[in-house]
């Protein structure tokens, strides 16, 4: 793999005494998708929030490209490249799905309509949504609405995407088709950090899995070792409990 | 019956005598309301957004205090202005300025200080009206809007106020419908309203009842008309609840499916799409 592209460095969070994340410490380099797995309330969300600097982390340090995010990069120029995909896809309601796929680009990357209008139009087609651009996002199935937001993403042309649990709120016959279109990325070279519950798309897709288990990453390693040979109890305990539902 | 007759024979002798003076008083209400109605919007919309400017213990000091005292100012202008009657403004603002400043601050037009005190009277609802509608929006909206890159200021003025903006405009309209008949207290300083053509006219005739029916029909007439043509702003400001799929790419729309991980998905290993998936990567 390339070099590192983010690092996370002794990172903690608390909010108020209730200790969140316990000295996270990791990287991601270039075009590796890392899926991030673990049971609800371990702190994945949280992870990539303080990550992109939704949540202030408490303690620790996030460098990108080397370079401490919070100091030496200009908050707007990060978040341009760090890109977020939501479980709850959090499109402008206001606007229609051109506009929310032209906004960040004519306001932060201050690029003239014409021509972000072609780039939206290329990444609304990469998610097979470009036939959709004039509807607004309530006229939108879930699935629909997740691969506009995966395209508003992907127009701020990101060097790497964070996705929060992008099918957990879509109905089972939706969750294919954004699975498929960030396997697409994937194989595309787009380097990706995913928190997922869906475990077949963990162990196919990701080239690493990181284990999250009470506010600290339990295990880091290849999907086939994890899913096959599991080291920590924890993490087999884990593992059976979801397995036997998902597969 | 005949009591009918008789009021409407006073009202056509009334109108044929006043009619103008009615129209005139009408034409100054709505114009006095509406200007009134937006600056104060415009008011509110102000103190709406400096109250919501997020601050965080992070931030210095000096722009901690800042955004605190906006907040203490702006409550303290909400509470007083929403908490006295607009009557007792208009006469404070008239009568008082000149009073405490030995003449020398004054309002020499009539016109100027009734559109500044409805102004005024309007703002401070509309400034609570503006902050709720704020923080009514999703969080997920303003995520949204940071995640790519955009400032506090980028995504309250393109993504946030349009939406508050929208969800307020029932109050709006309340406050424009509660401004042409309020307005009816600005002749205690003299303003030529609709209500102080009633006032001239009664003082002539001595016609009190039938100038009232006839002031109750004109207010009734303005604030129907008002509100219709306020649910047609709303409806236009909804859009069309239709869209049309741009055709020339209809055949994109297949692109990107893929079945459920349940139902035998590229991913299994039994697929042959799998074995094909793992020899590519
Ligand atoms: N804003 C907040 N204030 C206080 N506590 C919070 C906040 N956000 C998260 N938490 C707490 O942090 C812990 C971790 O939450 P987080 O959302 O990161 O978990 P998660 O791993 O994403 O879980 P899930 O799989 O359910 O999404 C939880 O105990 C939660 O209650
Ligand atoms: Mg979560």
């Amino acid at each position: 793999m390339g070099d590192s592209l983010l690092q996370v460095r002794h990172l903690s969070k608390s909010f108020g005494s209730h200790e969140v994340l316990k000295d996270i410490d990791f990287t991601v380099d270039t075009g590796e998708v890392i899926c991030i797995i673990g049971s609800s309330g371990s702190g994945k969300s949280t992870l990539l929030r303080c990550i992109n600097f939704l949540e202030q982390p408490t303690k620790g340090e996030i460098l990108y490209h080397g370079k401490n995010a919070e100091t030496e990069w200009k908050r707007t120029l990060y978040h341009s490249k760090v890109g977020m995909v939501f479980q709850s896809f959090n499109l402008f309601s206001n606007h229609n799905v051109m506009e929310n796929c032209v906004l960040g680009q004519m306001q932060v990357l201050k690029i003239k309509r014409a021509e972000a209008e072609k780039r939206a139009i290329q990444y609304l087609e990469k998610v097979g949504m470009a036939a959709y651009r004039k509807a607004r996002p309530a006229q939108l199935s879930g699935g629909q609405k997740q691969r506009v937001a995966i395209a508003r993403a992907l127009c701020m042309e990101p060097e790497i995407l964070l996705f929060d649990e992008p099918t957990s709120a879509l109905d089972p016959e939706m969750v294919g088709e954004v699975l498929s279109v960030m396997q697409d990325l994937a194989s595309g070279g787009m380097t990706m950090l995913i928190v997922t519950h869906e475990m077949s798309f963990a162990r196919d897709v990701a080239s690493r899995v990181l284990f999250m288990d009470g506010g600290v990453i339990l295990e880091d390693s290849k999907p086939s070792d994890l899913f096959t040979a599991p080291k920590m109890p924890r993490t087999q305990e884990f593992l059976k409990r979801v397995l036997s539902r998902q597969l | 019956m005949d009591r009918f007759a008789l009021l409407w024979a006073d009202i056509v002798k009334l109108w044929t005598k006043y009619g103008a003076s009615y129209l005139n008083g009408m034409g100054n209400t709505l114009v006095l309301a509406l200007v009134g109605t937006v600056l104060g919007c415009l008011i509110g919309l102000i103190c709406g957004v400096l109250n919501t400017i997020p601050y965080s213990r992070k931030d210095n000091v000096v722009k901690r205090f800042f955004l605190k005292l906006i907040r203490v100012v702006i409550r303290v202008y909400v509470e007083v202005f929403r908490g006295t009657p607009m009557v007792l403004q208009a006469v404070f603002f008239y009568y008082g300025l000149p009073y405490f400043t030995n003449n020398a601050v004054k309002f020499t037009s009539i016109w100027l200080v009734s559109i500044v005190v409805v102004s005024i009277n309007t703002g401070a609802y509309m400034a609570e009206s503006v902050r709720g509608g704020i923080i009514s929006i999703d969080k997920g909206q303003t995520e949204g809007a940071t995640a790519i890159g955009m400032t506090h200021w980028q995504s309250m003025v393109h993504v946030i106020l349009p939406q508050a903006v929208r969800n307020i405009i029932p109050q709006i309209g309340n406050n424009f419908i509660i401004n042409v008949k309020d307005t009816s207290v600005m002749f205690i300083i003299g303003f030529p309203e609709f209500f102080s053509a009633h006032r001239a006219a009664v003082g002539a005739s001595y016609l009190y009842f039938p100038s009232a029916t006839v002031e109750m029909v004109g207010y009734l007439t303005m604030t129907l008309i008002s509100s219709f043509l306020l649910r047609w702003v709303e409806r236009k400001m909804d859009g069309s609840s239709n869209y049309e799929l741009v055709q020339e790419d209809q055949l994109t729309l297949t692109a990107g499916t893929y079945t459920h991980p349940d139902r035998g998905t590229p991913f299994d290993e039994t697929s042959k799409e799998f074995e094909k998936g793992k020899g590519e990567n």
